[in-house]
């Protein structure tokens, strides 16, 4: 699987080098800015969408019809990205982490469980589009792919409103804050998991036209 | 033992059916798959390599069943497709690096004697080669990590004709080792009829002969006469028959035409032509 991640590497270097940029202006934009979680959260998302990114162009060079041809199992085509993925996801959520510890530490506002409620945070946001997205691709193709996870969003959005409407905040309430962040993260490595079994299994399942 | 066995292989796809496909090529030896666009050359290469799940049949590579560990078979088997495939933004350089740690047998001096060969420069990006370099890197790839097998679907597409007769002869030279063979797919059938020790015909997904290229060239004629003098000749003689205003062109069987009837040799490329068209 060696060949495979490097292959990824070399092409991250080549297309996401936008990225780091955006993501390195950011965050420090994020150093000056009062609670604006908009800020920290954004490099995280833009990395999350790094293995997405990778797969479009894998298909429009018809890589993935190659990969076949290779010494390599679904499994590892579809690991490949998902460890790219968190390779990527993980380095920001370092480099954020170390940004956001420098500010609170200077501010003289460093609280340890915040700091790893906020760490907590950013993993489920970077994870998160990968692991809905994913699934979708390698069953569907990037395009078809695409256009399902935009429904699923939209479907996750509408009910969330709905289910906000209809319980008006008890839960909630009901519920320690750090506790629902917790179980939040925990969902949220369930999740990606999940993810990467279920992007596996369909990938074994399409056909490499 | 045989570098590829195929049995009664089926696979359907909405509009088209590759119908109970079976051949067998022996160790040593080059086959030349011959079909036009869409006969299902590419199909039955994607099949041998369980890149398509087949509906049923059984394929086995270098002894070894298709799905048994086919990740390991793939060591052995050197691909190339119609399409490279190979990312856009990496050079043969960085596509040397990774094969070298995709397969466990590759030859950087092979591949690097490769690229000298076929003139392949080491910083360009894949995306500004013209088609035939990217044919020419397939080519490089799947012969530098000791493949016992070469799978190759329409490798020589793009080439112009002294690259193409240069790669002919890397496949002959490929060949010689009795452990090496080669299924080649192209509807360009005069490198094959160069190439091959075994032809096979596809039409429309089906088999309509596959045979020893020399037996098959034994085995018929071109008769050119005019329609009177056909008519003099057994049906079962003419395979099949050309009729235009200017006279008849026949395929004929050499053993079975009368011996005052002059039969004129056929090429590959003129028997697949008749085939087909007397499949239609």
């Amino acid at each position: 699987m060696k060949g495979l991640l490097l292959k990824d590497w070399y092409m991250m270097r080549k297309y996401c080098r936008s990225y780091l940029l955006i993501a390195a202006v950011f965050i420090a934009v994020s150093l000056y800015s009062n609670d604006n979680l908009f800020f920290i959260f954004y490099p995280c998302l833009l990395c999350g969408m790094i293995p997405v990114n990778l797969l479009g162009y894998d298909e429009r060079s018809r890589w993935m019809q190659y990969s076949g041809t290779l010494p390599y199992t679904k499994t590892q085509i579809v690991s490949a990205k998902y460890l790219i993925g968190l390779l990527a996801q993980v380095t920001i959520l370092i480099v954020t982490g170390i940004a956001q510890g420098v500010k609170m530490t200077v501010a003289g506002n460093f609280v340890f469980g915040e700091f790893v409620v906020l760490m907590l945070l950013m993993l489920i946001v970077a994870t998160l589009t990968s692991s809905i997205s994913l699934p979708f691709i390698f069953k569907l193709g990037v395009e078809k792919g695409r256009t399902a996870y935009f429904i699923m969003i939209g479907f996750v959005c509408g009910a969330s409103i709905l289910a906000s409407s209809f319980f008006r905040g008890q839960l909630v309430a009901e519920i320690e804050p750090n506790a629902i962040l917790a179980a939040l993260a925990v969902a949220g490595i369930g999740v990606y998991a999940l993810s990467w079994y279920l992007s596996v299994v369909f990938f074994k399942g399409r056909d490499l036209e | 033992m045989n570098a590829l066995e195929i049995k009664n292989l089926t696979k359907s796809f909405t509009g088209f059916k590759l119908d109970n496909l079976s051949l067998t090529l022996p160790s040593g030896c080059i086959m030349g798959l011959i079909g036009e666009n869409g006969a299902g050359k590419s199909t039955t290469i994607k099949l041998i390599l369980d890149m398509i799940h087949k509906d049923s049949g059984a394929i086995t590579i270098l002894g070894k069943d298709n799905e048994d560990n086919i990740r390991l078979t793939k060591e052995d088997v050197g691909v190339v497709m119609d399409e490279a495939g190979i990312p856009e933004c990496l050079t043969t350089k960085q596509v040397g690096k990774v094969m070298k740690h995709t397969f466990r047998n590759w030859d950087d001096a092979e591949y690097a004697r490769l690229l000298q060969k076929l003139s392949l420069p080491d910083n360009k990006p894949f995306k500004d080669f013209s088609r035939g370099m990217k044919m020419k890197l397939g080519i490089a790839i799947a012969m530098s990590h000791g493949s016992k097998l070469l799978l190759l679907d329409e490798a020589t597409s793009g080439l112009d004709p002294v690259v193409r007769d240069e790669v002919v002869e890397m496949f002959s030279d490929f060949t010689r080792d009795e452990n090496h063979s080669i299924l080649i797919s192209s509807h360009i059938v005069s490198d094959l009829e160069k190439l091959c020790d075994y032809v096979a015909f596809l039409h429309n997904g089906k088999l309509l002969l596959c045979e020893e290229k020399d037996q098959l060239l034994a085995e018929y004629g071109i008769v050119h006469c005019t329609a009177e003098q056909l008519k003099a000749l057994s049906p079962d003689v003419i395979k099949y028959k050309k009729e235009s205003p200017y006279g008849v062109e026949a395929m004929v069987l050499r053993s079975a035409a009368p011996a005052n009837v002059n039969v004129s040799p056929i090429s590959i490329e003129e028997l697949f032509v008749f085939m087909v068209k007397e499949a239609r």
